[in-house]
């Protein structure tokens, strides 16, 4: 059996209530067929108190084995630097944080916070939020660039806020049955497989983002990305393919656009994210490995050719077009 | 004798919560909660867009995400020229609030309250081997079903909102997501089954026959002894008398309620109202928060929410909670699924109430109860939802605005005080309804609800207080979102 030990940081306990939601398998399965115990988890553990120290305490001085560390929510500093800010078992969280890194054959981050600060750390960050070997898109955190688990491996980072409960399973998955690779991982030390995708693959509204058939209030079927802020073409994750909830929902299904919250910058400061920025009437953020030019040139051939039906149901709440399409036999 | 527990971190709530009892001759003599992390929302909104607060807020807890969702977008609302909220898209962020609200009720019931009746305190119980068999954590058959059952239900929140938690679909003037004929089958499909496994395996029982139930005297002839194995709520209730919760852990007994779900009737599911022996109007601009024993500085003690300037300082002295201590009227008040059922006028829970007051038993049992009553009020607003007309309508925000957007969370009131100038946000103050259950003292000295339930509370066996566990989390606490 490996031993799971999970610490929440600065964070919402989202990821852990999310992971709840897992299916095929599901969480208690996946831990079973995984053969992981958990041996602490704030949600879900019987333990409190003195036992969670004493817990923790075996773990750090390597009494006992910690194969598997997970830390959801982000790592406070503050003040100058002592984390004295956020006392955990009666230390500082950052010292709790930084001794079982030491002793971990894995470390894992999940959810934004954790993995570069996330919310917490925005600005002002209050308490000198820090991710675990990120903050925003600097490498450190508060583990430092250097950082290895004694498997060899950096902190391996599982975004998202929250992150999917695929992503965290999939990934303990590759971890616990040794099918890990360094190659895996991503710039941001992410498992590429889920995160080199973009939400906007899959995304239902392609046809409309295609021939720039947009959406010009919610509630309508047009493409997200002219006016109201979407960030499907930069986001990297792959919420379109996999869906949540039972695979029934993602963002740009649920009417409102992608914050690419798997970024390392989110929440990214002074925008307005239901608005897309433009300048000469081009959106600022342009779709990821698309240079301005080509983008122009593309939009320019686009709007030519945008269909009827396009333009009317973008702006409608259904299906509003009714006329036989030509082409058709 | 005299002893100190301490009790850090206590788990099975959400977030960090610290909890410090003496205990003195077999009782509790002092006791305080604290909120022990902090993250410092209301600094970061500062300077914002205001639309942004639909995003930021419900990051500030993963478990009560839609309610800071509808509370921000309430306060938007109240920032907004005159508009006039999408009838659909309001039924619509109804359904999604209370199939968070009903949620959360039920998971901390089998997942946060229900371990801590396998305490060994127990084992020589009649009812011991039949609450193994359906409570056990994560084990239990029924907690099995539950843990399952749970996400298909959810699965209403990925049709309305695409995930959760965290989702941006709600929004001030509906939701922006135009439900399909389909989203709609299949929304009333979900809420069918699910309703389905709540008759099995809490009610034992079909939900219509179980809200004409109106008295004490009828719910003993419906859920006797002989029902404990088809019916987790009768397996409770008998459990709950054996082990002296109805009178276990007596709070102030004064409660508000803000008011939630709005119907196109223009009637509130749950209505607006302050009950201290009986129900009374809410005053909103009564309600203030005390700093003396939190972990901020500011120029005086007690704030008006829209004008709290106050300051994180993690020294300072003799304070022990990042909490604030809210009070009503100067008082100490409880919120939550018992004072929302009183103010509703429940019959089931007013003779409760007032055989008990509130107790481990009564505060438990009312969120049951809730949760019931949310899944059937569910389907008649589902039966309600057009394919045909709009989920959205546009709101203009006002530049320079201060508004308040409330709303009841599963944990009770909860509401968000916005100011902007010049289209940024000027100052954004939330409190929560842990922020009024579990708070530290106010500057009067007077204890928060769940400290006052704790003071005087009999501990049979020092060594194994299972009492404080009961007490605590029948308040079912929520750190993270009192924190912020």
């Amino acid at each position: 059996m490996k031993n799971l030990l999970c610490l929440h940081g600065l964070g919402c306990g989202g990821d852990t209530i999310s992971l709840l939601n897992a299916e095929e398998p599901d969480l208690l399965t996946a831990l079973e067929m995984l053969e992981i115990n958990v041996a602490w988890h704030p949600s879900i553990s019987l333990e409190k108190g003195d036992d969670v120290k004493q817990i923790c305490a075996d773990f750090a001085s390597g009494k006992r084995s910690l194969d598997l560390f997970i830390v959801e929510g982000a790592v406070p500093t503050g003040p100058d630097g002592t984390g004295r800010i956020f006392e955990f078992l009666d230390r500082p969280f950052i010292d709790w944080v930084r001794d079982l890194a030491a002793v971990a054959e894995y470390t894992i981050a999940v959810g934004t916070c954790a993995t570069s600060g996330g919310i917490p750390s925005a600005n002002p960050n209050p308490t000198g939020a820090n991710g675990l070997q990120f903050t925003r898109d600097k490498t450190g955190g508060i583990l430092g660039t250097d950082y290895r688990s004694k498997a060899g491996f950096p902190v391996i980072n599982i975004p998202g806020c929250p992150s999917h409960p695929d992503w965290i399973l999939e990934s303990l998955y590759l971890i616990a049955t040794g099918k890990l690779l360094h190659e895996h991982l991503d710039y941001a030390n992410r498992p590429a497989h889920f995160f080199n995708n973009l939400a906007h693959h899959s995304c239902p509204r392609n046809e409309f983002y295609e021939f720039k058939a947009s959406a010009e209030e919610f509630g309508q079927m047009g493409c997200l990305f002219e006016r109201l802020g979407c960030r499907g073409t930069q986001c990297e994750s792959d919420c379109n393919i996999r869906l949540w909830l039972g695979r029934t929902g993602s963002c740009t299904r649920g009417g409102y656009p992608c914050i690419s919250c798997t970024s390392q910058n989110f929440p990214l400061p002074d925008i307005n994210y239901f608005k897309t920025e433009t300048m000469a009437g081009v959106p600022k953020a342009l779709p990821k490995d698309v240079p301005k030019a080509w983008y122009i040139g593309m939009v320019g051939l686009a709007k030519m050719a945008t269909p009827e039906r396009l333009k009317i149901n973008a702006v409608s709440t259904q299906n509003k077009y009714r006329k036989k399409g030509e082409g058709q036999s | 004798m005299s002893k100190t527990i301490s009790i850090s971190p206590f788990n099975r709530v959400e977030g960090d919560l610290k909890i410090k009892v003496k205990i003195e001759d077999g009782r509790v003599a002092d006791a305080r909660a604290s909120g022990t992390m902090f993250r410092g929302f209301e600094q970061i909104l500062k300077g914002h867009f205001p639309e942004d607060a639909v995003i930021y807020t419900p990051r500030i807890c993963g478990i009560c995400s839609i309610s800071h969702s509808v509370a921000s977008s309430n306060a938007l609302a109240a920032i907004s020229e005159a508009f006039v909220p999408s009838r659909n898209g309001q039924l619509a962020k109804n359904i999604s609030h209370a199939t968070e609200n009903a949620m959360s009720h039920i998971t901390q019931f089998y997942l946060y309250f229900g371990p801590d009746l396998l305490n060994k305190k127990y084992t020589g119980f009649t009812y011991y081997p039949a609450m193994e068999k359906q409570m056990t954590g994560l084990k239990g058959e029924s907690v099995k079903t539950i843990m399952s059952e749970r996400k298909r239900f959810l699965e209403i929140l990925g049709l309305i909102g695409g995930k959760w938690p965290h989702t941006l679909a709600l929004q001030p003037g509906g939701i922006t997501k135009a439900l399909t004929t389909s989203d709609i089958f299949r929304i009333k499909g979900i809420l069918r089954h699910f309703t389905g496994v709540m008759e099995t395996v809490l009610l034992g029982m079909p939900v219509k026959d179980y809200l004409s139930i109106k008295s004490i005297q009828e719910f003993d002839s419906a859920f006797t002894e002989e029902d404990i194995d088809k019916s987790n709520l009768a397996l409770f209730y008998h459990f709950a008398k054996a082990a002296g919760f109805f009178d276990m852990g007596k709070g102030p007994g004064k409660f508000i309620a803000a008011g939630a779900y709005p119907r196109p009737d223009g009637k509130p599911f749950i209505p607006a109202g302050y009950w201290n022996n009986g129900v009374h109007p809410l005053d909103i601009s009564k309600i203030t928060e005390s700093i003396h024993y939190s972990f901020f500085d500011s120029g005086k003690p007690v704030s008006d929410p829209h004008k709290d300037v106050s300051v994180p300082r993690h020294d300072k002295p003799h304070a022990y909670s990042w909490a604030k201590a809210p009070r009503y009227k100067g008082e100490v008040l409880e919120v939550g699924a018992l004072g929302r059922q009183l103010i509703s006028g429940d019959a089931l829970i007013t003779e409760l109430f007032s055989r008990h007051g509130s107790t481990v038993f009564t505060r438990v049992f009312a969120r049951l109860h809730e949760s019931v009553k949310l899944l059937n009020e569910m389907d008649t607003w589902a039966d309600e939802l057009s394919a045909d007309e709009d989920y959205y309508a546009k709101n203009t925000l006002k530049q320079n605005a201060e508004g308040i957007g409330l709303t009841e969370a599963a944990r009770g009131i909860l509401g968000h005080w916005i100011s902007v100038e010049n289209g940024k946000i000027k100052n954004y103050q939330v409190i929560t309804p842990t922020g009024w259950n579990a708070s530290p003292q106010d500057e009067k000295e007077n204890h928060g609800a769940l400290e006052h339930a704790l003071i005087g509370l009999r501990i049979e066996d020092e060594g194994n207080p299972a009492e404080i566990e009961h007490v605590i989390r029948s308040y079912d606490p929520c750190l993270v979102c009192t924190v912020h």
